[in-house]
Parts: C-alpha cells; sequence; structure tokens
C-alpha cells in the first residue's frame, strides 16, 4: 500500500510535482500532431500546449506565466516551424491569464475556464498574425496581408472554440493535483 | 538586512529549474522536435492500423495501372530518346504511413512514419493517391516531416494540360490553392488539369496537382484561378515517397 501523500517526505512531493509536469506537457506536445474523431473542426485540433499555459498561469505570477509560456511556445516551434515562433503569442497568454485576478472577478469553475482559453486563443492566433504580417520574409515565401487576416478571421474562431471544450481535460487533473499540494504544505 | 547570498539560497533551485527549462525547450527547438516525434510515432505505433481487404483489391488494381503505366512511361521514354530530347527518370518510392498532422493550423504539414534509415532525406517529393502532396523539410530517424502543396508559403511552378500555361501555385490552406499566371489573359478554364511544370526547381514535372475550379481575371496583378487540390490529404493514411533526381543531396543516398 502506498503512503498517504502528506506522509511523503517534501523533497520526494517536489520531485513528483516536477514528473508531472514535464510529464503532463510531454502528453500535451505529443496529442498535437493528433486527430482523433471529435477532436477536429475544419481539420484544425485544440491547442494542447496553450490549455497548458493557461491551467499553469491561472494561480501563478506574471513572471512564472511568461517563462511557461516560452517553453511550450518554443517546444510547439520545434514541432512546426521556428519562424514566426509561437514563444510571443504563449508568453502573452502566460502573462494575462496570470494578471486576470481570477480569484478576485470571476468564480473558478469549467465554465470561467473555459471562456479564458477562448478569449487566449483569439489573443495567440492574434499575435500570430501579427507577427506573419510583420515580419514578413522575402517574396518567394511571403503570404499577402489580406489573406492572412481572412484565414486569422476563419480560424480563430472554431481554434478557440475546440480549444475551450477541451480545456478541462487538461485543467482539471492539473488543478486538482497543484491544489492538494498547496494543501499539505499548509497543512505541514 | 538584504543580502543577495540568501536570495540566492532561496531561489536558487527554482532559477536552475527556469533555466533548465528553457534549455531543454530550445534544443526542442534546434532539433526541430526530432525526439518528441520518435516518442510520438512509439506511441502511436499499435494504432497505424493495416490495409483491409477492400484495400488490398484496390491496391492489385492499382498495381495493374501501375504497371501498364510503367510500360507506356518507358516506351514514351525509348521513343523520346529517338527524338533525342531529354529524358526524366523518376527515382524509386518509399511507401510510408501518415502518422501526424500538422501541430498549428498556421502551418500545413503532416509527419511521416519512415525517415533517415528508410532513405528519406530532406527535399524527397511526397505523392499520394490523387497526386502531390508535398516535400519532406526535415527527418529524423523514424519520422520524417512534409510540408503540404497547401501550405500558404509553399511554391510551386505549375501548368495546365490542356493549355500549357505556366503560372505559380501558392497554398490557401484546407484543399485550395490559387494560381497566378504569367498572362494577362490565359487560355484556361474551370475542370482544366493542372501539374507541375518542368521550370519547377523543387519538383519533378508532370505530377498532377489539382483541378481548376474558377477563374478570376479582374485581379490587378496578374490572372488567377482557384485550384482544388486532387489528392485528398486530409484521409489519406499512406503516401509514397520519392527521391527526385533534382534534389541532389537524395541522389547521394540512393547511390552510395
Amino acid at each position: 500500500m502506498l503512503k498517504p501523500l502528506s506522509q511523503w517526505s517534501p523533497l520526494t512531493l517536489n520531485m513528483l510535482n516536477w514528473v508531472v509536469i514535464v510529464g503532463s506537457v510531454a502528453l500535451c506536445a505529443l496529442t498535437l500532431p493528433l486527430r482523433l474523431p471529435g477532436m477536429e473542426l475544419n481539420g484544425m485540433g485544440p491547442n494542447w500546449l496553450l490549455i497548458w499555459v493557461v491551467a499553469w498561469s491561472l494561480k501563478r505570477t506574471a513572471f512564472q506565466g511568461a517563462l511557461a509560456g516560452i517553453v511550450l511556445g518554443l517546444i510547439q516551434d520545434g514541432m512546426t516551424a521556428p519562424y514566426p515562433s509561437h514563444a510571443v503569442g504563449l508568453a502573452c497568454v502566460g502573462i494575462l491569464t496570470a494578471r486576470l485576478q481570477k480569484q478576485r472577478y470571476i468564480e473558478e469553475d469549467f465554465i470561467s475556464v473555459a471562456l479564458i482559453v477562448f478569449g487566449m486563443v483569439v489573443v495567440a492566433e492574434s499575435v500570430t498574425a501579427v507577427q506573419f504580417s510583420l515580419f514578413k520574409g522575402t517574396d518567394s515565401t511571403s503570404i499577402p496581408l489580406s489573406e492572412i487576416w481572412v484565414y486569422h478571421q476563419q480560424t480563430a474562431l472554431s481554434s478557440a472554440i475546440l480549444s475551450s471544450l477541451w480545456a478541462p481535460v487538461v485543467y482539471y487533473p492539473l488543478n486538482r493535483w497543484w491544489e492538494r499540494l498547496q494543501w499539505i504544505e499548509q497543512s505541514s | 538586512m538584504y543580502s543577495p547570498y540568501r536570495w540566492w539560497d532561496r531561489h536558487r533551485l527554482q532559477l536552475s529549474l527556469a533555466v533548465i527549462s528553457l534549455i531543454v525547450a530550445w534544443s526542442v527547438r534546434q532539433t526541430q522536435g526530432a525526439g518528441l516525434l520518435e516518442v510520438y510515432r512509439l506511441i502511436t505505433l499499435p494504432f497505424q492500423g493495416n490495409p483491409t481487404q477492400q484495400e488490398q483489391l484496390v491496391n492489385a488494381r492499382t498495381w495493374e495501372l501501375e504497371q501498364r503505366l510503367a510500360a507506356l512511361e518507358s516506351q514514351n521514354q525509348a521513343l523520346q530518346a529517338l527524338l533525342k530530347q531529354p529524358v526524366v527518370t523518376q527515382g524509386k518510392g518509399t511507401v510510408a504511413p501518415v502518422i501526424g498532422r500538422s501541430a498549428d493550423h498556421w502551418w500545413q504539414q503532416m509527419t511521416l512514419g519512415r525517415g533517415h534509415l528508410d532513405a528519406i532525406r530532406e527535399g524527397a517529393i511526397v505523392v499520394a493517391p490523387g497526386g502531390l502532396v508535398g516535400r519532406v523539410v526535415s527527418a529524423s530517424d523514424h519520422t520524417s516531416r512534409v510540408l503540404l502543396i497547401s501550405d500558404p508559403t509553399s511554391r510551386i511552378g505549375v501548368t495546365t494540360s490542356r493549355s500549357r500555361r505556366m503560372g505559380i501555385l501558392r497554398g490557401q490552406a484546407g484543399d485550395r490553392a490559387v494560381i497566378e499566371f504569367y498572362e494577362k489573359d490565359p487560355d484556361v478554364r474551370p475542370g482544366d488539369a493542372v501539374s507541375t511544370s518542368s521550370l519547377s526547381s523543387l519538383f519533378p514535372p508532370g505530377l498532377l496537382v489539382g483541378r481548376v475550379e474558377s477563374m478570376q481575371l479582374s485581379k490587378s496583378a496578374a490572372p488567377q484561378a482557384l485550384v482544388k487540390l486532387s489528392a485528398p490529404v486530409s484521409d489519406i493514411n499512406w503516401v509514397t515517397v520519392y527521391l527526385d533526381a533534382k534534389t541532389s543531396k537524395s541522389m547521394v543516398s540512393i547511390n552510395p
């Protein structure tokens, strides 16, 4: 039989926390290229890494949120193309989410998390679109400005709907785990 | 009193962990996620599926047609050689399963379950039932990433098969693309087939790309045609990868 978590040493708990963090990020990254039935809208999947950044930043400082955004953005760059970077958009998402002061204004439940993810997907999409329009490459690879924003309009909404619907899948277990950790720290 | 040592003692762990996270993420970005993709392939290995019976029948029929086509092609080449025309040969193809789609919808990519060890190199041409799909942009040991022709950053020199008008095809996400023609008044109609042109530097000539859906002659700069790509990219599970003769790197790997 395993001992209850509250009897574990702080070091083991810390290690376990990092295993959970790294494991969940890896899981999110590996789910990105996957398209299961019900996980697809117009050929798009949910933005799992963005959901993870929101779940992480909700109860942390803006700096921690930005750091998580940069790290996960670089990973997503590795899985698509390094340019323009996802790190900028996800860092914005991390900062904004942390600054939301959720406890003060919004009830804590699935619906508010879904709403936050919805808004943050729109933010991240817009940052990517701005990056595309600002740093246009050479003539052979640049996309016409009008097409970027038409595409942004077409996809931002469906991407936001899909990500916000799937947000609780990532948010709920992570939140439970971190709440439990906090409770153990306070009671010891 | 404020002491930098005390601050360092308190934040040492967090800081080093943050730095480690940054370094790991940076290395993932620099290696183009090669390690992640390898792990992904291992996990999805049991779900990659086998061709069913119906598919085997279709495969047999396809094989028969391919053999007839190959015979005709070689006959064609022999005739062209008689006419002293430059001969274009197609390399040997590797069949690869599609194991993943693009990780972000701004890029139109797919991941294949074959890589370096199966002699797939950057620049290899990816073809599926229906026509051209894209080009390999990076490869790890067992996986490779394909930039689809529907990606907005991909450019292909194409020609219409009926009237031989040249243009440049640019992807528009999904299964749509746009051709910009060089001429002011191209003789192109909806329904015309579009294939890669002999001027394309990345693709061999004559590969089917799609079908013209509508014309937009009123565009300011150059007349445009909207094209529906012929390969059903979102439904295909298997593709064929050709190491094209035009990419010098892949030639080295075929004939060591």
